[in-house]
């Protein structure tokens, strides 16, 4: 009897054929691929990424040729332009000068003003919203403003700096020879992202347990011991992520230097990205400006990968959900 | 001394209370010592904020004073009146419509960066938001490649893509069009979008969409349901995160408009300080359109830091 039965049932389900599926069915499997979800978002960055890139690759080879008022064929001629363009060699060395340099004081000042206000200071809630308001202003603001704040004449910064004797009256920080001129981009980009480490790390430091310290407290380890071999480890991943981050924006830096120096006096201030905007939309060399948009766009890929490679920067590197 | 006072105490306990004594003033005292330095920091940060803020209602002869003066100053609405309400009653070549620089009626540029950077965001949102969810929740192969890929292209350097981009726009007639501004700036917040909703959305249990899906509703549907129940917060900081990045985007701004669409950082970058008398313009163009954002920034402080690092950070 019972054998019978799931034999019918077996029948039953053999002869089952599914009846023609309708559009709601079909737009309702559709819904449950993950390609549906996850396609737009690739089609925008394609659309950001790689069309440029094929575009630069392909104008490397030509040249807009003044005469015939058109694009032509140069064969390797951009890219041999390249070894011995030494306003471009110039412009790396200046670039690694300002993100290395910003880099660092951005670093140092951060962590320490993170220690100051992870110290437990009265009112560290007011102080924190008040560091974070220079992040939030555009750059372009931010560089007028420094503009006025560094003018030779009036500017409260340059009198500051003139009455603690830092710069003298014929070489001041904007115009001048230009002795100063990369310290003068690099004081608004300091002031607006300082910030960021601040936030990032005094984030990491409330998030560290507590026991670590309270140890070496107990051992009798020095404030400068406990900083140096605790505090400071524990807080590598942030450290590394928040360096990785400025890292990359500071080899964009353009708005600053656009805005105060035009790439001067001289070209003092001629960072790769402000190169690569002249080439391309001042002095019409459309062929060469691609091939320093390549060139730069190698310089971003090669250092942070390498950077994320080195450093174990990761997204999701501890869990497989990934 | 109140305690030994109250009650004849052995030597031990009063050295033990003074010690206690001696201890709670040198916190008290370092605490106060850490309080004012770190009000000072602030300060220092916060000043060009307020001295800018200042410029805005400061007479010229004022605002081009050294040392500056915080509170004894002439004050004029002069800059605020020409800046937002385009009223200048001793200036007569002030009142002029349209685009070209040296117009110092700054509505139209708010208006156009309102306008792209709302549109933007809104549609970076509804672009990221299912991406992100596949993310979290799907079986997809080299996840961790695709998820790194979305991340790199945080850090295209815009000046490597800046003119194409702008050969592009001229062919397809997106030069100075809303939509074309709106696409570009969705696509440049769209790392940030997904990394960040993507680390909200891991924070809600899967169960919830098991529980969704089990009482008959579909993967679209649940999807919908967690969005909009238990990611408005998230949803509302990288908004105001997109917003902001879309707010002070320059260079590819710079690149696509040919001045029919002016946003403030085009705007302020064309303001030439050839007139001394436009520092006043600027500080009031330059404070009208950042302290909205300040606002809303404070609103999501809570999230910044996961926000500015794409969720690596929380």
């Amino acid at each position: 009897m019972a054998t019978g039965q799931v034999e019918s049932v077996d029948q039953r389900l053999l002869a089952y054929r599914p009846a023609p599926r309708t559009l709601g069915q079909t737009l309702s499997t559709f819904l449950d691929r993950p390609f549906f979800y996850i396609f737009p978002v690739i089609a925008v960055l394609l659309f950001l990424g790689v069309y440029p890139f094929v575009y630069n690759v392909r104008n490397s080879f030509r040249e807009f040729d003044v005469v015939k008022g058109q694009m032509e064929s140069v064969g390797w001629a951009n890219w041999e332009r390249l070894l011995h363009d030494d306003r471009f060699h110039g412009a790396i060395l200046t670039t690694a000068r300002y993100v290395g340099t910003a880099l660092v004081l951005e670093f140092a000042l951060g962590i320490s003003i993170a220690l100051l206000l992870n110290s437990g200071p009265w009112l560290s809630g007011l102080w924190q919203s008040l560091l974070i308001l220079p992040m939030v202003v555009p750059p372009t603001i931010t560089a007028r403003m420094f503009g006025i704040l560094m003018n030779s004449e009036f500017g409260a910064i340059s009198w500051l700096l003139l009455k603690l004797d830092v710069i003298e009256k014929q070489e001041p920080l904007l115009g001048g020879t230009g002795k100063h001129a990369l310290t003068a981009v690099m004081i608004p980009e300091i002031w607006q992202w300082t910030p960021f480490f601040v936030l990032i790390l005094l984030a990491g430091m409330k998030a560290l347990p507590t026991e670590p310290l309270e140890a070496a407290m107990v051992d009798g380890a020095s404030t400068i011991q406990r900083f140096f071999h605790i505090t400071l480890p524990m807080l590598r991943p942030m450290i590394a992520v928040a360096v990785l981050f400025r890292l990359v924006d500071l080899l964009k830096a353009f708005d600053y230097v656009y805005i105060l120096t035009s790439g001067g006096p001289g070209t003092r201030t001629w960072l790769m990205s402000f190169d690569a905007y002249q080439r391309s939309f001042t002095t019409i060399e459309w062929g060469y400006g691609s091939v320093l948009a390549l060139v730069i766009l190698v310089f971003a890929i090669l250092l942070s990968n390498i950077y994320v490679r080195v450093f174990n920067v990761g997204w999701g590197n501890d869990d497989g959900s990934r | 001394m109140v305690a030994a006072s109250a009650a004849p105490a052995t030597a031990r306990h009063t050295d033990e209370t003074a010690l206690h004594r001696a201890r709670v003033r040198a916190r008290l005292i370092s605490t106060a010592l850490m309080t004012l330095l770190s009000a000072f920091v602030a300060m220092v940060f916060f000043f060009p904020i307020l001295w800018w803020m200042l410029a805005s209602i400061k007479t010229t002869p004022e605002i081009l004073k050294a040392p500056p003066s915080i509170i004894n100053f002439e004050a004029t609405l002069r800059s605020i009146r020409v800046v937002l309400f385009n009223w200048d009653p001793n200036t007569s070549n002030i009142r002029q419509e349209g685009v070209g620089a040296g117009t110092f009626y700054s509505i139209p540029y708010l208006r156009d960066s309102a306008i792209i950077g709302i549109g933007s965001t809104l549609f970076v949102l509804v672009l990221s938001t299912p991406a992100a969810y596949a993310l979290s929740r799907f079986r997809i192969r080299r996840k961790k490649d695709l998820t790194f890929w979305i991340l790199s292209q945080r850090m295209l350097p815009v000046a490597a893509v800046a003119f194409p981009l702008n050969v592009m726009f001229r062919e397809l007639g997106l030069i100075d069009t809303y939509r074309g501004l709106i696409l570009i700036h969705a696509a440049i917040n769209a790392p940030l979008a997904v990394l960040l909703m993507l680390s909200f959305m891991d924070e809600v249990p899967r169960d919830l969409d098991d529980a969704a899906m089990v009482d008959g509703a579909s993967r679209f549907r649940a999807f919908l349901g967690i969005v909009f129940h238990y990611l408005r917060g998230g949803l509302m900081a990288t908004g105001v995160l997109c917003f902001v990045f879309s707010f002070s985007e320059f260079l590819l701004t710079l690149v696509l408009t040919q001045g029919g669409i002016r946003t403030v950082p085009v705007a302020s970058s064309t303001f030439t300080s050839s007139f001394q008398n436009e520092y006043g313009y600027m500080a009031a163009l330059g404070t009208a359109s950042t302290l909205p954002i300040f606002l809303f920034i404070l609103l999501v402080q809570r999230h910044l830091v996961r926000g500015l690092t794409l969720g690596a950070v929380k």
